[in-house]
């Protein structure tokens, strides 16, 4: 067997800390190689090691059977190495085929040979089914095609070895089939593929061998087929994870939220949520399920006041909130756990405390006479770090430094620590590995337990029917259904999720 | 045993991270910008066929070498701390006013008007006069804060256009209304009561030196301190966070706009109730602007604005004498302030881009 990738003894330290160590890493040719691990394994470190963006302290690597000294990501390219950063780099102000062949243009007499370029990209988008338009704009693409335009980058820069970090973190569960298609269509060609994740199902779906790296070291390299995922779970957390379904009643108690009649418009000024009623009671879960863009983002924002409902009523606590502004409503009683959590739910270059004091800025005990506590503030982030197992320095952390699990504690360890009697929350594991989920679980159902009205809002359907006491399935902005998760199936879920109850209904009328 | 290894882990990285602490970054970076400015002014000297050394030496003599330069300097740096202090409020809000200038002619012009027109006891009429400059000031940027806060209007856009109406404003009121008879283009001179103090014999230095560091001081300890001051920097790192927590956004851009404005206004007082003790057509050429380079190149911060500003303040000073002892004119300032400006915008790029970068580094 030929391997493109062989990483031998492979050890990279940051100062005291080290990152990789005496990993081996090596990945046939034409396989999908999946390496996967905690927030925290190495994986990335690794990756970036092998992508001449970091240089190992120790160990060797050969590509194809050479040894390399990748000094740099230009080496790794002209080896035929290409990376997908989990993060897209393009401008959103040019056309797909500007992007890919932004400073490697195809010129004419000087000028930039746009029907050329178009032609190359279309050219390459075929051969490797990736249907994407060349002569669009990037801002006009969804998340899902600007990663292909992403992969088409590195396939026209000549790539044979394409390594993706996280690609389905942020893609409905219908775009990561399409990648993974893709996927199997480039090692259909012979080219590897190494893909970085930490969603087990896609890992046993989609990979032929898994390395599962733990604190830095290797782990094991095995045959996806000879594992099961509680044994690749082990691998990763060192311990059996429980992802039993919680217990679960009926909720007795009085509704905190309720939605009457809600309509909104999205920003280019359709309408987006039609009719939307429903009501979440204290002590209950009430998960909403839908692919992504089917009016979620907007019911919560919504009901946080970060946009006005064109029709309809919300009470919360006995408020009538439709028409406030965030204050208000958060005065009213809501914690709300943002679904982008990077560009809403912290101030990334601030410390944890200061992410800590949003919203209470002016609120005793954190604030008194206009004037910030900080010792107060300092000891309440010292707490919440303890609390939440937030695995940071301290409290002076600046957020960015964290990893993605960690950063999600802050945001719920601010918001659930102000004891509201509403808690939105939405998307709380999106992008979060596996041993930071189990935590995040435990503390909604915690503030379940303490009477807490919460309302769920996520796109991984396990998560739902793991928390939820109700789940509420949308679509094209509707409420398509309610189901019980005690007697529901995962096909009757999808079912609603597709719309085909709705379009089977209106056929009826 | 899993936790603990990892505890440590979070603590060494903690540490690796906290070596180098931001401020010297940010002084690094600064001292970088002003050291290539400087650089490229001398090439640009020697084009003209001076010594880049001679030229340099002269400036920092004319700048420092005596009690009386040291003065002018201070003198000089007054206005443009206190524009930069304007400009720091906006830019720490994630606002950008670039309108400091025409708010400082205005303020220049209502003290002056105040100084002239009335007569008050002493401190009153001094208080009053600075006053009129600080509501003048405000009233300046009204129209571009209304309409940023209520459209989203770009408020870099109409904040300039304020500057060229409230120069050729305050020069029309001057030349036609409130000509001194006989005199230049200039009003007649401010009751004694209205003058600031002077601080030495020997310079028009004045007690506006310590508004202006009162001031950027003062800034510094809100934005720390208090919840409207953290309310404000939230907004400038992350409006969208700010939002999300409750800040009344709309409400504070206006805020935040008007008291720049209101500041950029007292800034021109300041300059004629101190300086001039009378309002005269281009009596502040350029102050405006320079603070709101100061503050740039302090990346919003008021205390290291205050550094900045005395370094421009030194340069204007010593132009003056550069000019006079050697053939470099003065416009090599100007020069050197577009190098300075250039280094700043290419820093910032650098620094989304090593931020960018440091992300990565340390997500393992």
């Amino acid at each position: 067997m030929t391997y493109a990738i062989e990483m031998q003894g492979v050890t990279k330290r940051f100062g005291p800390l080290t990152a990789n160590s005496n990993v081996a890493f090596s990945v046939g040719t034409g396989e999908i190689h999946a390496l996967v691990g905690e927030n925290g394994a190495g994986k990335t470190t690794l990756m970036n090691v092998l992508f001449g963006l970091h240089q190992p302290d120790e160990g060797t690597i050969r590509i194809n059977g050479e040894t390399v000294v990748m000094d740099s990501p230009r080496t790794a390219i002209a080896r035929g190495l290409g990376m997908v950063h989990q993060h897209f780099k393009l401008v959103p102000s040019l056309t797909v085929a500007e992007n890919i062949f932004l400073g490697m243009e195809i010129t004419r007499n000087g000028l930039i040979d746009h029907k050329a370029q178009s032609a190359k990209v279309r050219e390459l988008s075929e051969a490797f089914g990736l249907h994407v338009d060349p002569d669009r704009r990037v801002s006009e693409l969804s998340v899902g095609i600007e990663q292909r335009v992403e992969i088409l980058k590195v396939l026209a820069r000549g790539a044979s070895i394409v390594i993706l970090d996280e690609p389905t973190a942020v893609l409905t569960p219908q775009e990561s089939r399409d990648l993974f298609r893709i996927l199997r269509g480039f090692t259909q060609k012979g080219m590897t593929v190494v893909f970085i994740s930490h969603h087990l199902s896609e890992v046993m779906e989609v990979s032929d061998m898994v390395t599962v790296l733990r604190d830095g070291k290797v782990v094991g390299t095995k045959a996806t087929k000879a594992l099961s995922e509680d044994e690749l779970v082990r691998m990763m957390v060192g311990r059996d994870v429980n992802f039993a379904r919680r217990a679960r009643r009926r909720s007795e108690g009085s509704p905190v939220l309720t939605l009457r009649e809600i309509c909104a418009r999205d920003d280019r000024g359709l309408p987006t949520l039609r009719d939307i009623s429903f009501e979440v009671r204290s002590g209950e879960i009430v998960g909403i399920v839908g692919v992504d863009g089917n009016g979620q983002t907007e019911l919560a924002e919504v009901i946080s006041g970060l946009r006005r409902p064109s029709f309809g009523e919300i009470v919360l606590a006995g408020q009538s909130v439709q028409a406030a502004d965030p204050l208000t409503i958060r005065e009213a009683g809501l914690a709300h756990v943002p679904g982008d959590r990077l560009r809403r739910g912290v101030d990334a270059s601030a410390s944890i405390a200061s992410n800590i004091l949003m919203g209470r800025q002016h609120k005793a005990p954190f604030a008194a006479r206009g004037l910030i506590r900080w010792p107060y503030v300092r000891e309440q982030a010292g707490k919440l770090i303890r609390q939440f197992d937030i695995r940071a320095s301290g409290h002076k952390a600046v957020v960015k430094t964290l990893s993605g699990g960690n950063m999600q504690k802050v945001v719920l360890a601010r918001e659930f620590s102000q004891q509201t009697p509403f808690l939105l929350v939405d998307q709380p594991t999106r992008g979060v590995d596996i041993g930071a989920m189990e935590g995040i679980h435990d503390e909604i159902m915690r503030q379940r337990a303490s009477g807490a009205a919460i309302l769920l809002i996520s796109v991984q359907l396990d998560e739902i029917l793991t928390l939820a006491d109700r789940i509420l399935v949308m679509f094209a902005g509707r409420i398509a259904g309610e189901l019980d998760p005690e007697k529901t199936t995962e096909d009757e879920i999808g079912f609603l999720m597709a719309g085909r109850a709705a379009a089977e209904a209106k056929a009826a009328s | 045993m899993t936790t603990s290894a990892d505890e440590t882990r979070a603590k060494t990285r903690g540490l690796a991270a906290a070596r180098l602490p931001a401020w010297t970054e940010g002084l690094l970076g600064q001292l970088l910008a002003i050291g290539l400015s400087l650089a490229g002014g001398a090439v640009i000297i020697l084009l003209i066929g001076e010594n880049p050394l001679h030229v340099f030496g002269t400036l920092l003599r004319g700048a420092f070498g005596s009690s009386e330069r040291i003065a002018g300097s201070l003198l000089q740096a007054t206005p443009i701390i206190i524009c930069g202090v304007a400009a720091c409020i906006a830019l720490r809000g994630g606002l950008f006013n670039i309108g400091v200038e025409g708010q400082l002619y205005v303020g220049g012009f209502a003290a002056a008007w105040v100084g002239f027109s009335f007569s008050l006891p002493p401190v009153i009429h001094l208080l009053v006069a600075m006053a009129a400059a600080v509501v003048a000031g405000g009233l300046w940027v009204l129209i571009p804060a209304f309409f940023r806060a209520r459209y989203g209007t770009n408020e870099v856009v109409s904040t300039i256009l304020g500057n060229y109406v409230a120069v050729l404003f305050t020069s029309y009121l001057t030349i036609s209304v409130f000509k001194r008879p006989g005199g230049w283009s200039e009003t007649d001179p401010i009751a004694i009561t209205a003058r600031l103090p002077q601080l030495v014999e020997y310079s028009r230095l004045n007690a506006g030196l310590f508004i202006g560091i009162v001031l950027a001081v003062g800034l510094q300890l809100f934005l720390k301190h208090t919840g409207a001051g953290y309310s404000m920097s939230a907004m400038g790192s992350n409006l969208k966070f700010a939002e999300y927590g409750g800040v009344r956004i709309r409400r504070n851009i206006f805020l935040i706009l008007m008291v720049s404005g209101a500041v950029g206004g007292l800034a021109g007082g300041v300059e004629t109730l101190g300086v001039h003790h009378r309002f005269m057509e281009g009596f502040a050429p350029g102050f405006g602007f320079d603070g709101v380079i100061a503050a740039l190149l302090a990346n919003g911060s008021p205390i290291g604005m205050i550094g900045t500003a005395l370094f421009f303040g030194a340069l204007r000073a010593g132009s003056l004498l550069m000019e006079v002892e050697t053939n470099a004119s003065r416009e090599i300032i100007t020069v050197i302030q577009a190098f300075i400006i250039l280094c700043v915008s290419a820093q910032i790029l650098v620094r989304r881009r090593t931020g960018q970068r440091g992300e990565r580094r340390w997500r393992f």
